[in-house]
């Protein structure tokens, strides 16, 4: 307990980070929601092409660096397109990759979500079950060495969302936009030889979605790009003006848009059938219509059961075989235990649908002496940030504030006292 | 991963009474400040599962507690007539869906501390709705350790 104690109290503004590959959540500790919700990606426009766009971007959005490379992050600067920016992800595989581009993000919530000096804050971390030890001292470096926090703490976002969810032990199946895992939890802790993942994610909807669009001969230009369109009839061609713009947008960034356009058209229409996949029910579904940017709208009838169904039909990345699998890799003692707590978090489990045909997958896989119970936040915001929400809470917890790894004992134990404190 | 709210010394001896001398037939534990764990209700020898329930929940749908019971049923082992009374301690987080995120995180991290200052009981039972808060689930929580 060691310097806890001194900024101890209820009064601490603890900060809360959740980096995902979708987007960074960042708020204050105790609020029910993230402050902001960073997209995981960062434009990078190089200047060695000495180009000079005459819309000079507003000094103030943009976080220069002694280098000549100009940042763009968060959303508004994101979808706007600009001469030679290339927009990368920082992430990879559910841990920090690109550290350069990382602390450009962080530099960015400091200066315009939280508005206040890093080092007048705690800060909470959560990470990935099977982040490497060496990119947890890194980051817990940087924070410290950089940053100036007073004190840290790094927790397993597995963990957060089985908390938020009441539970100490539970079985957690976390679906987010690259991949779906499943991770045990036993009395708070990860076991960590027992996680299974796979690359079955929102991504690979995405993915799905849009080569069924270009299939059909869908015009995927994003909404950033359109400067008007005409109201038309269904299946009719679409009428529209794009913006002028005196560059071509990059090819990165129009993935990227590209990307968001589909998104939308996946969280909206695409939906998980309760059993496996059959195109004689799906075809008595009533078919839900959705409008693209540019204006052209159609039904969608048996599709959307059929990409929504490449989560689950796979024999062994589906959701629910990965779920069975992770269970079937603890000790016997506790597996009752997981399957009576299955706790269901992530964005990419918000698709119409999901949770009923995981429980379904789920109880043909579960051994009969044992009972099953699927918990699911039913709100949008706990599924979506339920690791960020664990944090909130955590953190703000007052007898917490002795776990953290303080500043002083930084000093003194180097940045191997994260291992220590935080397992 | 622990929250780091402490377990009060009381917990402690209303525990040794009812494992050693057999006192009381249940305690109703909670959280006292967001710092300590402490005993909130102790249940007389005679009372029933059904009271025990209703003490747990005594503080509405939105409050959790934890539960210690000590449980007895007749168990019959297989070759033999006569069954016999079989006491089993069991020890129980009370999380209703219904709670606030913030009561439901406080207690399950702060589950692993009681857990360690009560040695010697049998089966824990994290419960969210009475399905499995139930005497029957709980019962049968129970026989699934024992030898048929």
């Amino acid at each position: 307990m060691s310097g806890g104690m001194l900024y101890g109290g209820d009064e601490i503004g603890a900060l809360v980070f959740d980096p995902g590959h979708h987007s960074l959540r960042v708020g204050y500790a105790q609020e029910d929601t993230p402050k902001a919700e960073i997209p995981a990606v960062v434009g990078v426009a190089s200047d060695d092409v000495k180009t000079e766009p005459e819309i000079k971007p507003e000094e103030n959005n943009v976080s220069s660096t002694p280098s000549s490379n100009k940042y763009y992050i968060d959303t508004t600067f994101l979808h706007l397109p600009k001469p030679n920016m290339e927009l990368h992800s920082y992430m990879k595989d559910g841990m920090i990759e690109n550290w350069d581009l990382f602390e450009q993000i962080l530099d960015y919530s400091y200066e315009k979500i939280i508005q206040s000096e890093s080092h007048f804050h705690p800060v909470l971390f959560s990470e990935s079950p099977w982040n490497q030890r060496q990119k947890r001292e890194k980051l817990t470096e940087l924070m410290f060495e950089k940053y100036k926090v007073p004190a840290f703490f790094l927790v397993k976002n597995a963990a957060l969302a089985a908390f938020a969810n009441g539970r100490a032990t539970a079985l957690v199946i976390d679906s987010g936009a690259t991949h779906t895992s499943a991770v045990p939890v036993l009395d708070g802790y990860v076991i960590t030889n027992a996680v299974v993942k796979s690359p079955l994610g929102g991504d690979l909807l995405v993915l799905r979605a849009r080569e069924m669009l270009e299939s059909i001969g869908v015009d995927l230009t994003p909404a950033a790009l359109i400067a008007s369109k005409e109201v038309i009839r269904e299946k009719e061609k679409p009428k529209f003006t794009k913006k002028k713009f005196n560059f071509q947008p990059t090819n990165s960034w129009m993935t990227y848009m590209v990307k968001r356009t589909v998104q939308d058209f996946q969280q909206t229409v695409l939906q998980v059938s309760e059993n496996p996949y059959d195109e004689k029910v799906a075809m008595n579904i009533p078919a839900v219509q959705y409008e693209f940017p540019t204006g052209y709208h159609q039904d969608f009838g048996p599709e959307r059961f059929k990409l929504a169904e490449g989560l689950f039909d796979h024999p062994m990345l589906g959701a629910g075989y990965i779920a069975s699998t992770s269970a079937g890799m603890c000790d016997v003692d506790i597996r009752p235990a997981l399957y009576s707590s299955v706790v269901l978090t992530g964005g990419n489990s918000l698709v119409q649908g999901f949770s009923d045909r995981l429980s379904r997958d789920l109880s043909s896989r579960t051994p009969g002496s044992m009972r099953l119970k699927m918990i699911a936040a039913n709100g949008t915001v706990e599924r979506r940030f339920g690791a960020w929400v664990g944090g909130s809470i955590l953190a703000s917890i007052g007898t917490f504030q002795q776990m953290w790894v303080s500043a002083q004992e930084y000093q003194e134990c180097g940045k191997a006292q994260i291992d220590r404190k935080c397992p | 991963m622990a929250s780091g709210v402490t377990v009060s010394d009381i917990c402690k001896t209303t525990y040794e009474e009812i494992k050693k001398d057999k006192k009381h037939r249940y305690v109703i534990f909670f959280i006292k400040d967001e710092r300590q764990i402490d005993v909130e209700e102790i249940g007389s020898r005679d009372e029933e599962y059904d009271s025990f329930l209703q003490k747990l929940q005594a503080g509405g749908a939105g409050e959790c507690r934890y539960g210690l019971f000590d449980f007895e049923y007749m168990h019959q082992c297989q070759g033999t007539s006569e069954s016999s009374k079989k006491q089993k301690l069991f020890l129980m987080s009370w999380c209703p869906d219904t709670a606030k995120v913030k009561k439901k995180m406080l207690y399950s991290s702060s589950f692993d501390a009681l857990k360690k200052s009560l040695v010697g009981v049998q089966k824990y039972i994290q419960a969210t709705d009475l399905s499995e808060a139930s005497q029957e689930a709980v019962e049968e929580k129970l026989r699934s350790t024992d030898r048929q």
